[in-house]
């Protein structure tokens, strides 16, 4: 039996004239909000369950979520995520509440499926010259629209057990997304991991001219392959406990 | 969401063309209404057991799309548009497939919508983006079933064999349980597995986005979600602690502590006895059983939090500093609760402290005069005790987003008494006796404290624009009646030793208020640049009475003496002003700015009815720079200026004779001192390699710092102490530490510098005497830890002492101190620990000091983990193996070297028995996973 699933029809698609020469988006300017609970990071500094009251009264003083914003420009088969506008900082956040690898410069050349990392680690700044990842994406019949484009929820998992949550358009034919996720038949504008209580979502596109030299990989940084990464991370971070392992995963997505 | 099922009545071609091993397809997409080839349409393998994407491609400019080296497998067929409907197929490879697929024919969604509109009709619910709540209880389920059993019956909401949730005819997407977002794909694990009856209340409704409760993000889409809100009385548990340890004679430590939990409220109690030091709840255990506890604050130039929950009390959580021998007994009782969304919490706790000490010592001192150096050996007894009963209140109220309330109440009432003995001796560098006393001393007496004060801030919306209003008063009052005795000898100018006899009795009383108003507005300049304005109102009014009365021929004490007594205010206002700018940059902070505070000192002395007004203007200037390199190294550097108002102790013009040899008298014209204060730091660490170094100094300068004018009598070495101020003493401490992971011994290693010293005048009969005090020292350190096997620390550090007094000569003292210290756990079979950690202290002899004064302290405990999870432990301590313990201080000042030997805890063997307890609530379903 053949089926055709309808999902999610909301009156604004009416609106979109079916016009297939704008309708696709090939090159532009995605700008991503990125979310940080950082009380579930100060939960994490703790293995004990009852009581830490002082780590409670430590959230007190700090906001709940940490915002950053990036930019993720894409032509075609390439794309170079990297912070964007800043937010005037809260003096109150403490610089070690952040936690590692909060400004990620991510190239990736879907084609070749190549990729080029710059990350700030503690006091360290790597260069991650790796293949993409690849992730075993499952496609559900959820929708939502993130940025005025109808998305699709994908559900994958990294480094064994992090679940990833993300929202795909295939409105935009990049196969791209922010960080190092990508894989899916369209742009992810959004993505939630749990794990580490995170989300990135678009705020808006622009279709702006891309120039090819816009489209460069990082070059600073020490040379480095995500198993090296790991492997350099793993000695110090098991001494951390819980946070530490958290850490290892806010570095490695 | 709707559903909706169309027969696609396009046969598939299959075609069995042999090929290598992996297959492929091909195809084109056409629209057949608009009668078009599609492209950039997406087409997609998904695994068809799990949803799995496997490989897509996009359709060409004519619609045509091929797929290459494709796996064996069953597949489905997924191809997606964004203005057309979704198709969905069945595909099954073989190795060798070869599949045209032919013209797939996909549909606008706009033709759809008028099929879905209508099918809304039919159900005729509309959602308004209003919650529908219903109460769970009202919808009779059996007992034991499971929440979806219960939402299967309630109106509205469908729930299908697979669990699937449909409310108001869409889809539900997600199962909330207390607003605390399930992170599953799959919102049925929450209701499959929360019980019906612990739930209070379902609530339906439209988030504006999915993501809401997590994130907060408002992308304007609209999700169907269910709120699980929990019946509170299933949100409750307890932990608790209970410690009981016995020597079986004079040492004993017990202790029961415990938490209980029922939603946002929080009940606390503990009790503690104990004789071996520990006079209440420690750091961490207050914070699980504790109360009325400020809160950490953020030093946003240093980086760290600090906490001060101490308001001025002087008999809490840890009041037993070494001397002497303790008995103590405290309780408390703490009630925490939160309204309304945790917009509203308030805090209430008593606390119940005495301590009893029981303490002997003898001191060895020598007093240098111009013209004679007397030496000094005195022994004693001492009793005190000390009660108190504390209460404290905090309201906290979230008024809105952006503004908020803090009312805080503290108070205590107790009581106090001592008891002392002492005997000395003088002589002086001749070897003749100079003086000899006797004195008993009791005292009798009550105090009692109060603090209120409320906090009121406000942020506008403009960000860094914010204005707070913090006003607060204090009250603090003591009474004490005491009897002295003392029986006196002193070597008079014929070389007799006359003795005189003090019999009094001595009532003082003292009370200080104050209110305080601060007003602190803050308003943004320019980007990362920031004001801070601020004004501040003080007025401080304390009254001392000191009355001594002599016994009169009857026996009574009805003499009122005047040179012991006087009655005095002292009432200071302060209006202060200051202006501060603050860059937060990146990278750099940095601030300056400075208070200016006029402050009317007015002195009443009520005998002599002489009145004394005096004006201080006084600036009070704070700079601090900071620079993050990155981040896990910064450079910090600052200083601030702050006055010291003398106590009305120091200003009191009466005589103080609690030891006649050695009398103090205040001094009503005695300034305020003023602080300067520099300080530097710098520390980084790596992380990944795992070293680091700190460097940090401190300087502080005190002008017309408040020290003593000492006249002593170079006959008999009585002396007399009045508060002066003097210029030029100041203190510093710098260091430096760095610390290392050695990775092939998995060991931590460490070393570092350190230095202290203070220049410090005073006057000695009327001449100006200095004391420079230094001591440079440096410390190693060498730690191990190996997980649920053992772990090793190892310390060993030196300091050498300078001193040089000069009164009418140079006096140096100089000697070493070292410290050593070996602290070790090991996890042995069968759930037995050991632990041990040995103290030595070892202080070289001086030309004074010539009895062994080294300390080596050594402590063991065998312990069995026993109960489930390790809960409870069984400990045999041995505490001072050695028996050695011996309490010491040895200090160098203006005028006087001594060193005080006294008693304190010494050697017990203890069998204690620890269990931590604890219920927990039912896991939230969402942690399950």
């Amino acid at each position: 039996m053949k089926k055709i699933i309808i999902t999610a029809v909301s009156l604004f698609i009416i609106q979109l004239s079916v016009n297939a020469q704008t309708l696709f988006i090939a090159k532009g300017k995605i700008e991503f909000e990125k979310k940080v609970n950082i009380w579930k990071d100060i939960d994490s500094w703790s293995d004990n369950e009852d009581g830490n009251d002082w780590l409670q009264q430590i959230k007190k003083t700090i906001p709940q979520f940490e915002l950053s914003y990036f930019n993720l420009l894409f032509d075609d088969a390439k794309t170079l995520y990297q912070p964007g506008r800043e937010l005037p900082l809260d003096p109150k956040v403490p610089d070690w509440f952040r936690g590692p690898a909060t400004d990620n410069i991510v190239y990736t050349n879907i084609n070749a499926q190549q990729s080029v990392s710059k990350k700030t680690v503690f006091d360290n700044t790597f260069l991650i010259q790796d293949s993409s990842r690849k992730i075993d994406w499952r496609i559900t019949g959820e929708q939502r629209t993130i940025a005025g484009f109808e998305c699709r929820k994908a559900v994958g998992r990294i480094m064994d057990s992090v679940y990833v949550i993300a929202f795909y358009t295939d409105q935009i034919t990049t196969s791209g997304g922010p960080e190092s996720f990508n894989g899916l038949p369209g742009m992810i504008l959004g993505v939630a991991i749990p794990r580490i209580n995170t989300t990135w979502f678009a705020t808006k596109l622009e279709l702006v001219e891309v120039k090819p030299q816009d489209l460069t990989a990082p070059l600073k940084g020490k040379k480095v392959d995500q198993a090296g990464l790991l492997k350099q991370l793993q000695g110090p971070m098991k001494d951390w406990g819980k946070s530490g392992q958290r850490n290892i995963w806010k570095i490695m997505i | 969401m709707k559903k909706l099922l169309l027969l696609n009545l396009l046969p598939v071609m299959f075609c069995c063309f042999a090929n290598a091993q992996t297959a492929k397809i091909k195809g084109t997409i056409y629209d057949t209404i608009n009668k078009q080839n599609l492209s950039n349409t997406s087409i997609s393998l998904l695994r068809e057991k799990d949803s799995v994407l496997y490989k897509f491609t996009r359709s060409g400019t004519n619609g045509n799309f091929e797929m290459h080296n494709l796996k064996a497998g069953n597949y489905y067929l997924f191809i997606t548009h964004p203005t057309y409907a979704d198709y969905a197929d069945k595909l099954q490879l073989s190795d060798t497939s070869d599949l045209n697929l032919g013209t797939l024919i996909i549909t606008l969604k706009a033709n759809l919508l008028m099929d879905v509109i209508v099918k809304s009709k039919v159900s005729a619910i509309r959602i308004n983006g209003d919650t529908t709540e219903f109460k769970a209880d009202s919808f009779k389920v059996r007992d034991g079933a499971s929440v979806e059993e219960m939402l299967k019956k309630l109106p509205g909401i469908q729930v299908d064999k697979d669990g699937k949730i449909t409310a108001m005819g869409e889809k539900v997407n997600k199962v909330l349980v207390d607003g605390e977002e399930f992170f599953g794909d799959d919102p049925t694990i929450a209701t499959k597995n929360l019980q019906a009856s612990d739930i209070d209340k379902v609530q339906v409704f439209d988030k504006k986005s999915d993501q809401a409760t997590f994130t907060g993000i408002d992308d304007g889409k609209r999700d169907k979600t269910i709120n699980l809100k929990m019946k509170d009385d299933k949100k409750k548990g307890y932990f608790g602690k209970l410690d009981l340890g016995s020597s079986l004679n004079d040492r004993w430590s017990n202790s029961a502590m415990l938490n209980s939990f029922r939603a946002k409220r929080k009940l606390s109690a503990y009790g503690i006895m104990s004789s071996t030091g520990k006079t209440g709840l420690d750091w961490q255990e207050n914070g699980q059983f504790g109360g009325g506890d400020s809160g950490p604050e953020y030093d946003e130039d240093n980086g760290y939090f600090s906490w001060s929950n101490n308001d001025g009390d002087d008999l809490t959580n840890n009041s037993y500093y070494g001397e002497g021998l303790p008995k103590s007994w405290s309780a408390g009782l703490n009630y925490s609760n939160k309204f309304n969304d945790e917009k509203q919490n308030i805090n209430g706790s008593y606390r119940f402290n005495k301590l009893n000490t029981q303490g002997a010592g003898n001191n060895l001192s020598q007093l240098i005069t111009g013209a004679n150096t007397f030496t000094t050996k005195e022994f004693g007894n001492t009793f005190s005790s000390r009660l108190r009963h504390s209460l404290n209140g905090t309201y906290e109220w979230k008024i809105d987003s952006s503004t908020s309330l803090k009312v805080k109440v503290t108070g205590y009432t107790g009581k106090s008494n001592s008891l002392s003995v002492n005997n000395s001796q003088a002589t002086n560098n001749l070897g003749t006796i100079t003086n000899n006393s006797v004195r008993n001393y009791s005292s009798d007496g009550d105090n009692s404290n109060f603090v209120a004060s409320i906090l009121l801030r406000h942020k506008f919306k403009k960000v860094g624009r914010s204005i707070s209003l913090n006003t607060e008063q204090r009250n603090n009052e003591t009474n004490t009646e005491g009897y002295l005795y003392a029986t006196i000898d002193t070597l008079n100018a014929d070389g007799n030793l006359l003795r005189s006899i003090t019999d009094q009795k001595k009532n003082d009383g003292s009370t200080t208020s104050s209110i305080s108003s601060k007003l602190i507005y803050t308003e943004p300049l320019a980007k990362n640049v920031f004001a801070e304005i601020n004004y501040n109102f003080r007025k401080t009014t304390s009254d001392a009475e000191r009355l001594t009365y002599n016994k009169d021929g009857t026996g009574k004490y009805l003499n009122l003496s005047d040179t012991f007594s006087n009655h005095y205010k002292f009432d200071v206002t302060t209006n202060s002003g200051g202006l501060f700018f603050k860059y937060n940059g990146k990278k750099t902070t940095m601030s300056a700015g400075t208070d200016i505070a006029f402050a009317d000192f007015s002195q009443t002395d009520l005998f002599s009815e002489e009145i004394t007004s005096r004006k201080f203007t006084n600036f009070f200037p704070r700079a601090n720079f900071t620079y993050k390199f990155n981040q896990s190294s910064r450079f910090n550097i600052g200083y601030s200026g702050s006055t010291q108002q003398p106590t009305i102790q120091q200003i009191q013009p009466v005589a103080d004779n609690s030891n006649p040899l050695n009398i103090t008298i205040g001094n009503p014209l005695l300034k305020q001192q003023f602080n300067h204060n520099f300080n530097i730091n710098f520390n980084t660490f790596k992380v990944l390699s795992q070293r680091g170094f700190f460097i940090y100094g401190n300087f502080g300068l005190q002008q017309d710092a408040i020290v003593t004018n000492t006249t002593i009598s170079n006959t008999s070495g009585q002396t007399i102490n009045q508060y002066i101020n003097a210029n030029g003493n100041y203190n510093y401490y710098f260091g430096g530490n760095s610390f290392i992971k050695l990775k092939k011994l998995n060991a931590n290693f460490n070393m570092g510098i350190n230095a202290n010293g203070s220049k410090f005048s005073s006057f000695v009969n009327g001449l100006k005497n200095t004391t420079v005090n230094n001591a440079p020292g440096f410390d190693i350190g060498l730690g191990k830890d190996k997980e649920n096997k053992y772990n090793i620390y190892l310390r060993a550090g030196y300091n050498y002492n300078f001193s040089t007094t000069i009164v009418a000569e140079k006096v140096k003292t100089n000697y070493w101190t070292m410290n050593y210290s070996l602290n070790y756990t090991l996890q042995m079979p069968h759930k037995f620990e050991f632990n041990t950690d040995l103290d030595a202290n070892i202080r070289q002899k001086t030309a004074l000091f010539t009895a062994n004064n080294n300390v080596f302290v050594w402590n063991a405990y065998l312990g069995r983990k026993i109960l489930k999870k390790d809960k409870g432990i069984i400990k045999f301590v041995a505490h001072d193996i050695l028996n050695q313990n011996i309490g010491y201080s040895r200090y160098v000042s203006a005028n006087q070297i001594s060193e005080r030997n006294y008693q304190t805890i010494t050697r017990y063997f203890m069998l204690s028995f620890v269990w931590n307890f604890t219920k927990a609530p039912p896991a939230p379903i969402a942690e399950q996973k």
